[in-house]
């Protein structure tokens, strides 16, 4: 089960099958299905999660102290598809959970020991308390403070685009620990318990009439020095490694909460759209259609291609372009469903379930172009790190964050 | 037909890379595109002796006979260097229509001096029109007394001044068929026209009452063009994807190295988001070529649509990098001696050549069964 002791990539494919064969069934996979491991689990789903960690195949590549085998990551990847192979959640969160990997490593032995478990288990709610309403895009510049108190640190401030916040356990919080370095030089890392006083949770109305985002207001919450990820003022490194993971999750995942959300990942949709409406056969409109799915089959070659390269152990650049690419196929997507529907994009209400989707989808894609790094700033870190560009002069980074002009 | 393994596929466009950045440097294209028949004899003998030439041409033909993955890569080099050759219209599409049309006969005794280079074909498939499409077709044919005739007018045929042997697509009474007509035989009006790209060859060429040889194919004419053209499709979108690819890294070099306000134009936003947005282009492009030479290569007749998504984002994507890529330099980009210009001609003639984008846009949406 260790790496001293390695298995057969046949005999471990024939152990996982058996595993599953035992402990899983279709129907379970029809029940689970479009559940989210992404912000938190219930019930039978969170049952079946604790038998995939007890059974290791949850981190199949982490060390055997902490839930894994030893595996490589080609072993990783064969019980990876033996569980996607009947549907089954939970496998290869080596790769997937931003909360159990940076806590993996970056956190203390105590807080490991406390936490690991329960959330690859999904029994603890996580939450991200990152951007400020002054930090947006320059996160470095958070103003919300943690400062040591024997053995703990007390938090104030103000923290914002929390998903998750109202039901959360615990929230990855960068918080200013020392004013008087420049400002990547004073963050520090913590967990921070939720569930204690000084700590408000405000929903927050999106522009899609949703509330998947909250404001969160910290007044004297205390959290444990054990809890601090990484050493004091070093939290920009942590987060960098957190945020990888996001990245990685964020390309892959389906967003939005409504049918439409989901539906418009297929790609004749657009196609199916268009006959329904009678418009197929508009020269213009087939055009656009055409280029919309264009853009969301470049989108996929460009991943095979990447996953190709990596499989023969080399990189491409296409490797960071699928956020970009990503906001232009959402973006394009609901302008041309917008097209197709015409004067009935007019409309909203559950009477009108196309034009609901249309103009969901319209302010939808911004979660994209704008959550977890505008288009710009993605713009930016690709021509600065694939292209190797110069980065544009920064004029705060040398000084005091105490001295920094804030906005 | 032969398949290349990594190593040998890196190997082959090593080799050629080598070749073309000597042989087709800026210096040498300038100097080829400025004479009358557009291509350098010598490189071209050096291009056939490496197997370039001869690429698809099966083996007992004097090829290497490799598929469409092989030529796609060298196509990216091809574009890259902005080579001056007939390789599109005689080692491609003139190669790739013969063996479609499988005339045993007559295979035999063309495609050993097409592989070989000696020999340069072209195929005329439209009319004025400028449409690749059967009612494109402005030739025709009649059969007297047991022997063809071809009158009409056949346009935008590539190389077709150069030609040695002419692959002629007619209309007749029994449908489209294809001859083999010899470029200097009576009845021929041949006239260069004036091209854009000046790296670029084509010609008119009228037919009063020509002889002609009837090709007598193995398959239904269009189908073998359809197959003849899916390939030359994927060799160009290799070139546009290769191409686009020079235009966008000399581009960011340019961009670390040009000081204005006191910092490298790469480090303004404004510079550096356009240059992303073309990584984009260019990365999608070479996805989409290399994918439509795969369906290819596994299964010609599926492969319509993963073509068409080619033909149509590469020649998107070279036209916007080219375009781009000006605006990138500056001033600099607007004078003759730069070579960013002869990158859009280019560009805008690949983009045309064979139908246009909106053409392959709505051959896509046919392929996905709308």
């Amino acid at each position: 089960m260790s790496s001293e002791n390695p298995i057969s990539d046949d005999a471990l494919r024939e152990e996982v099958r058996a595993w599953l064969a035992e402990h899983w069934s279709p129907e379970q996979a029809q029940a689970l299905e479009g559940k989210q491991l992404l912000w938190g689990a219930t019930g039978e789903l969170k049952n079946w999660l604790g038998k995939v960690v007890e059974a290791r195949w949850a981190v199949p590549t982490w060390p055997v102290e902490w839930f894994g085998r030893g595996s490589s990551a080609v072993q990783a990847k064969i019980i990876a598809r033996e569980f996607a192979a009947v549907r089954a959640p939970g496998a290869g969160q080596d790769r997937s959970s931003m909360w159990a990997n940076t806590l993996l490593a970056r956190g203390t032995e105590a807080l490991k020991a406390e936490l690991l478990g329960p959330i690859l288990k999904s029994e603890v709610n996580m939450c991200l308390l990152y951007s400020e309403p002054n930090a947006g895009s320059d996160l470095a510049g958070i103003r919300t403070r943690a400062d040591r108190k024997g053995d703990h640190f007390v938090v104030n401030g103000q923290k914002v685009w929390t998903s998750g916040a109202a039901n959360a356990d615990y929230g990855m919080l960068i918080a200013r620990t020392d004013w008087d370095v420049p400002k990547h030089s004073g963050i520090s890392f913590f967990f921070l318990p939720m569930k204690q006083p000084g700590i408000e949770v405000r929903p927050l109305r999106q522009i899609t009439d949703e509330s998947h985002f909250n404001e969160v207001f910290i007044t004297d919450a205390i959290v444990p020095a054990d809890n601090l990820l990484g050493d004091v003022n070093t939290g920009w490194k942590v987060l960098q490694t957190a945020l990888a993971y996001e990245r990685s999750i964020l390309g892959d995942a389906a967003r939005g909460a409504r049918s439409g959300a989901k539906e418009s990942l297929k790609e004749e949709v657009l196609i199916a759209l268009a006959r329904e409406a009678g418009v197929l056969e508009n020269p213009e409109l087939r055009q656009d259609i055409a280029q919309a799915i264009a853009y969301k089959k470049l989108n996929a070659l460009n991943n095979a291609r990447v996953k190709a390269d990596l499989q023969q152990g080399t990189t491409s650049p296409a490797m960071s372009l699928g956020k970009l690419a990503m906001s232009r196929i959402l973006h394009e997507e609901a302008r041309v469903r917008t097209a197709i529907l015409g004067a009935q994009s007019l409309f909203e209400g559950s009477d009108h379930p196309r034009a609901e989707d249309a103009n969901f989808l319209t302010f939808n894609a911004y979660f994209t172009s704008i959550g977890g790094g505008t288009d710009q700033i993605q713009r930016n870190i690709i021509g600065e790190r694939v292209l190797g560009l110069p980065k544009e002069p920064e004029i705060d980074t040398a000084i005091p964050f105490r001295d920094v002009r804030k906005g | 037909m032969n398949s290349f393994s990594a190593d040998e596929r890196l190997a082959l466009r090593e080799s050629i890379h080598l070749l073309l950045s000597k042989q087709s440097d800026e210096r040498a294209v300038r100097a080829t595109m400025d004479t009358t028949s557009g291509y350098d004899a010598k490189l071209w003998q050096e291009l056939a002796k490496m197997g370039v030439v001869g690429l698809i041409v099966d083996e007992t033909h004097g090829g290497a006979g490799v598929g469409p993955m092989e030529l796609e890569l060298v196509m990216e080099e091809v574009g890259a260097a902005l080579l001056c050759s007939p390789f599109l219209a005689s080692g491609v599409l003139a190669a790739a229509l013969l063996d479609a049309l499988a005339d045993a006969g007559l295979n035999d005794r063309l495609l050993p001096g097409i592989a070989d280079g000696s020999c340069i074909a072209t195929a005329a498939l439209t009319g004025k029109s400028g449409r690749w499409t059967p009612d494109g077709v402005a030739v025709s044919g009649q059969e007297v007394d047991g022997e063809w005739r071809l009158s009409g007018c056949a346009s935008y045929v590539v190389h077709g001044q150069n030609a040695d042997v002419l692959l002629v697509l007619a209309s007749t009474d029994r449908g489209l068929e294809c001859f083999v007509v010899e470029p200097r035989a009576a009845g021929i009006g041949m006239a260069a026209l004036p091209t854009f790209d000046h790296t670029l060859r084509l010609a008119e060429i009228t037919f009063e009452g020509v002889k002609a040889e009837l090709i007598t194919a193995q398959i239904p004419v269009w189908d073998a063009v359809s197959r003849a053209m899916d390939l030359t499709l994927v060799a160009l979108a290799g070139e546009q994807a290769g191409a686009a690819q020079h235009c966008l890294s000399s581009t960011v070099e340019y961009a670390k190295n040009r000081i204005q306000f006191g910092r490298a134009i790469g480090s303004f936003q404004a510079v550096k988001h356009m240059a992303a947005d073309l990584l984009l282009e260019t990365e999608s492009a070479l996805s989409a070529a290399r994918n439509a030479a795969a369906r290819l290569a596994e299964d010609a007749e599926a492969a319509t649509e993963a073509v068409s998504l080619a033909a149509f984002a590469c020649a998107d994507a070279f036209v916007t990098t080219a375009a781009t890529s000006i605006q990138m330099h500056g001033g600099i980009a607007f004078t003759w001696e730069h070579p960013a210009h002869l990158y859009l001609r280019r560009a805008r003639a690949d983009a045309q050549l064979f139908g246009s984008s909106s053409f392959h846009r709505e051959r896509f949406i046919q392929a996905l069964g709308a």
